[in-house]
């Protein structure tokens, strides 16, 4: 697989694992594309993906749809799925444990940091994708297989299952394909 | 090949940061920056919010993360202690359950769909909102409730600012009572108890074990380690009662046994006729009011021998004056609970307990301090932080509540509180207007406040309900607006005032930056908020930094001083007790005009006649078959406040139904059974804890558990919600009425 390409499939999956938004949101047929092409064996998730486009045409019930499941997922209360490494790496189940302050000094031995403005933190599902991403894209191959081996791996080994099983359209969805794509 | 655009141009066309959707949090940085970064460990001093008592404490902090919290070791009053919930405080910064972006409901009430937002779409949601209800309404029918604290304040603004009356504090479902009754009879509420010097406490009910504030706790364990007597008047055999006598009184009935007290006292000559000449007034009408309160008649009254009465009576008139009948906490079990407080206070009065060590005095702040020249250089008065502001607009309409208005029963309402539980009765019966908005901080009607479904039935016919807090409390799940407040560890707070018999300031400081960015102090959502409602001239202040430097330059204490030690009390001073020296030296409560403390109350006669001084009602008591069902606090959580913090839920996630054995053994339920607890219309199900140490009549849960918010994943739907099956009376001081339900058992 070219880099452009991996860099472009860590990034999908970091757009989605964000908070909705509608430059994502109304795009999502050419993530689903994307995936089609690169990542065998996956026409089950995908079929549901694909319907749920057909259902929800890009715009406001869209996103709203997407919010109403991204929140007890991820986000807030119930938090089916929290989206923090350190939640499952640390220990206590909490955020900012021992996991964040390993992934954020791999950011800074990259020459990475959060930005002043960043809104997640830094061990956040997508925030790790992103990160992926971008040493794709820099051709940092070895940064970047390092990285995915101690961090991302163990991360995705713990977090996907849940989103997957939580049968949350798109996300469980999308949860399968990553898997797929990182896990075998 | 679209997504080749779509992506292609994020990953590169955008400089070395990702531009689309979310992304852009990771910046390029050099190694330069990022080693100026590095923080060392540090000790941050504050004062704890993990319940209302406001404890100081210390944060250690390394590598920008809070490791632990504990007291602050240069504060005597706590011995350098928090509690368990004071250093659970930590789990409460880091769970990954907190709300983390402002939400708009985009679902049906109680669906809990929402999508998140920005705070601009949000302040200008509710600001829509608002001005409509104000053009259709007036401001009136705007509601705000809180759960008092300092920063509470900035939230109380809106309301002024807008010219709506109807501010509320938590206080009606806790200590109302109690307040009302020191009003009326000092002039003021702040009076506090020198527990540690005292020989003898009684308590009604008051369960200091358990309704933890550390200074107190400490004050009481001082006192019976120097051998006081504590007895404890309790239909539960509580932690506290288990540190001293237990005297299991029938439930409702304990204004009997403090006029018993009295009539025994009165009659064997046994009270300071001194201090009751020089310091009160109205002392012959309560003669009168208790001449026929014999020991016997209150044996029949509350179920205590008449023995055991005059016994505890002469021996704590013994102890006179250092000695105190403590005034309670969670007090409001009774429509006219303030009348069984105001006779505890009158007890206390003719023990001549006022401004001597073990007894009761007024709190010390350095106002207090100013009539006494020996003492007023030891502290200053500290001022105001908001700055210039416009004149607020003059309500059009009274209180919903009628609180505060003299010659009228509101009187006894006090206005800075309120009796919130009017807000739902307003909203449903639209008298003596209509609430079409209710604006929520920090406080959860639905868990609260008695009778939970009218609660949520109201809900239903708002126009406007706004919650800010930092979880998705059951009231934040049906809520139209929901605002993510940041903990008391990642923000500023005004200046806190916690004086006792010295002035003692305190400081509510970031401890650590936020820890979910878009997260906020609330004088910053306040203060945002009345910008996009055009009242931004009420918070004419930049930031808290201002804030508290204006507060503070009256006093001379240096803000960073205030940064580097948490709190300020005067160093060289000691506990000043107003008559500690002469027992006939001037000690007027702060704010009483006539100088006297008031055992008649001409107010309170004025408003409603007869009730002057206080009158026994006599309660119903539970028929066969039925339990009364009482409730209190635990010592590992707060009110409604914690029971989904990760540690706290982790100590206690759930509660049970405490039923005498013999009572059980009756209704054929064991220990740890499946029940069903019936009153009136409700039912609630529970697990029977059976045990000796609850009275056959009475049945009791501790309060806050059985949430209804999924969004409270860790205590949703565990134990027993207390409020569910307590109809919403309003007492006549205003309160929510928690202890004269009824409550029917059946195992399942
Ligand atoms: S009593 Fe406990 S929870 Fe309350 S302020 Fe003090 S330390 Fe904090």
């Amino acid at each position: 697989m070219k880099e452009s390409t991996t860099a472009e499939l860590y990034l999908s999956f970091a757009t989605i694992f964000h908070r909705p938004h509608p430059e994502v949101v109304n795009h999502l047929e050419e993530l689903i594309e994307l995936w089609e092409e690169e990542i065998p064996d996956i026409m089950e998730p995908l079929a549901a993906l694909k319907k749920f486009c057909q259902i929800y045409a890009p715009g406001e019930t869209r996103i709203n749809t997407l919010w109403e499941h991204y929140i007890p997922l991820f986000e807030t209360g119930s938090v089916e799925a929290p989206p923090f490494a350190s939640i499952y790496l640390s220990g206590d189940g909490l955020v900012l444990g021992t996991e964040t302050i390993a992934v954020q000094t791999f950011y800074n031995s990259a020459g990475y940091a959060m930005g002043e403005k960043a809104e997640q933190l830094p061990d956040h599902l997508a925030i790790e994708l992103e990160f992926l991403a971008l040493l794709a894209r820099d051709g940092e191959e070895v940064l970047l297989e390092n990285f995915r081996q101690k961090h991302l791996i163990p991360f995705l080994t713990k977090i996907l299952p849940r989103i997957k099983n939580g049968s949350r359209p798109v996300y469980s969805s999308v949860a399968q394909i990553l898997q797929s794509w990182q896990l075998g | 090949m679209r997504r080749r655009q779509f992506l292609k141009g994020a990953l590169y066309g955008t400089g070395s940061m990702i531009a689309l959707g979310g992304c852009g949090s990771l910046t390029k940085v050099d190694q330069k920056t990022l080693a100026a970064n590095q923080i060392a460990e540090k000790t941050v001093y504050s004062t704890c919010e993990m319940c209302t008592s406001r404890c100081t404490m210390a944060a250690k902090v390394r590598d920008g993360k809070v490791i632990k919290i504990e007291g602050n070791p240069n504060d005597s009053s706590t011995a350098g202690t928090v509690c368990a919930r004071g250093s659970a405080g930590v789990s409460l910064l880091y769970d990954p359950q907190r709300i983390k972006k402002p939400m708009i409901r985009t679902g049906e009430r109680g669906t809990g769909k929402f999508k998140e937002v920005s705070w601009d779409e949000a302040y200008t949601f509710i600001a829509d909102k608002v001005t409509q209800i104000q053009q259709n309404y007036g401001p009136e029918a705007i509601a705000f409730a809180s759960r008092i604290n300092p920063q509470d304040a900035f939230f109380r603004q809106i309301a002024k600012a807008i010219g709506s009356p109807n501010t509320f504090s938590h206080e009606a479902t806790c200590p109302m009572t109690k307040t009302t009754a020191l009003e009326m009879t000092f002039g003021n509420p702040w009076i506090a108890a020198d527990y540690g010097n005292a020989k003898y406490i009684i308590t009604s009910g008051r369960n200091f074990f358990e309704g933890i504030h550390v200074s107190m706790v400490k004050g009481v364990m001082k006192a019976v380690q120097n051998g006081a007597k504590l007895v404890v008047l309790d239909p539960r055999f509580s932690v506290t009662a288990a540190k001293g006598e237990w005297v299991p009184i029938k439930g409702a009935t304990d204004l009997a046994f403090f006029m018993a007290m009295a009539n025994i006292m009165i009659k064997e000559n046994l009270y300071d006729k001194d201090f009751i000449e020089n310091y009160t007034e109205g002392f012959d009408k309560w003669v009168e009011a208790v001449k026929d309160k014999t020991p016997e008649w209150a044996e029949k009254e509350t179920g205590i021998p008449k023995e055991k009465i005059i016994e505890i009576t002469r021996d704590f008139a013994a102890k006179r004056p250092n000695a105190l009948v403590e005034f309670g906490w969670r007090t409001p079990w009774t429509p006219n609970d303030y009348q069984c407080r105001r006779a505890i206070l009158i007890i206390n009065l003719m023990m001549g307990n006022w401004e001597v060590p073990g007894g009761y005095y007024q709190k010390k702040g350095a106002g207090v301090l100013q009539p006494f020249p020996d003492q007023a250089g030891y502290a200053k008065p500290t001022g105001g932080g908001y700055g210039p502001m416009p004149p607020a607009p003059k309500p059009s309409k009274g209180r919903i509540d009628g609180a505060g208005v003299k010659g009228t029963p509101g009187i006894l309402i006090p206005v800075a509180d309120g009796a919130v539980g009017q807000i739902p009765e307003s909203i449903l019966t639209e008298k003596p207007y209509a609430i079409k908005g209710w604006l929520v901080h920090r406080f959860n009607p639905v868990i609260s406040m008695t009778e939970s479904e009218r609660i949520i039935e109201s809900f239903k016919k708002l126009d406007l309900l706004v919650t800010c807090d930092v979880y998705m409390t059951d009231t934040a799940y049906y809520s139209d607006v929901v605002l993510p407040e940041c903990t008391y560890l990642e923000r500023y707070e005004p200046i806190i005032d916690q004086s006792g018999l010295i002035p003692k300031i305190q400081l509510r400081q970031p401890v650590v930056p936020l820890v979910y960015p878009d997260t906020k102090p609330a004088w910053l959502i306040y203060k945002e908020l009345g910008q996009k409602m055009g009242i931004g001239d009420f918070f004419s202040f930049k930031d808290m930094e201002e804030f508290l430097e204006r507060q503070l330059k009256p006093s001379g204490i240096a803000f960073d001083q205030m940064k580097e030690k948490g709190f300020w009390s005067p160093a060289d001073m000691k506990p000043f007790y107003m008559r500690g020296k002469d027992p006939k030296a001037p000690a007027a409560p702060s704010l009483n005009e006539k100088g006297k403390m008031h055992i008649f109350s001409h107010e309170i006669e004025e408003a409603i006649p007869g009730q002057g001084i206080p009158v026994y009602t006599k309660y119903p008591q539970p028929g066969e078959g039925e339990f009364r069902f009482v409730q209190g606090k635990v010592a590992v959580h707060t009110n409604a406040g914690t029971h989904n913090v990760p540690v706290l839920n982790e100590l206690m996630p759930t509660n049970s139904l405490w039923i005498n054995s013999v009572s059980a053994t009756k209704l054929g339920i064991k220990d740890g059974d499946n029940i069903v607890i019936t009153a009136g219309k409700y039912e609630h199900k529970g697990v029977a804890k059976v045990t000796e140490a609850i009275r056959p009549d009475t049945v009791f849960c501790y309060h806050g558990f059985g949430r209804i918010s999924p969004g409270l994943k860790r205590a949703y739907g565990k134990g027993i919600n207390d409020n569910k099956l307590i109809p919403n009376a309003i007492g006549e001081s205003g309160n929510v009425v928690t202890s004269m339900t009824f409550v029917k058992i059946r195992k399942v």
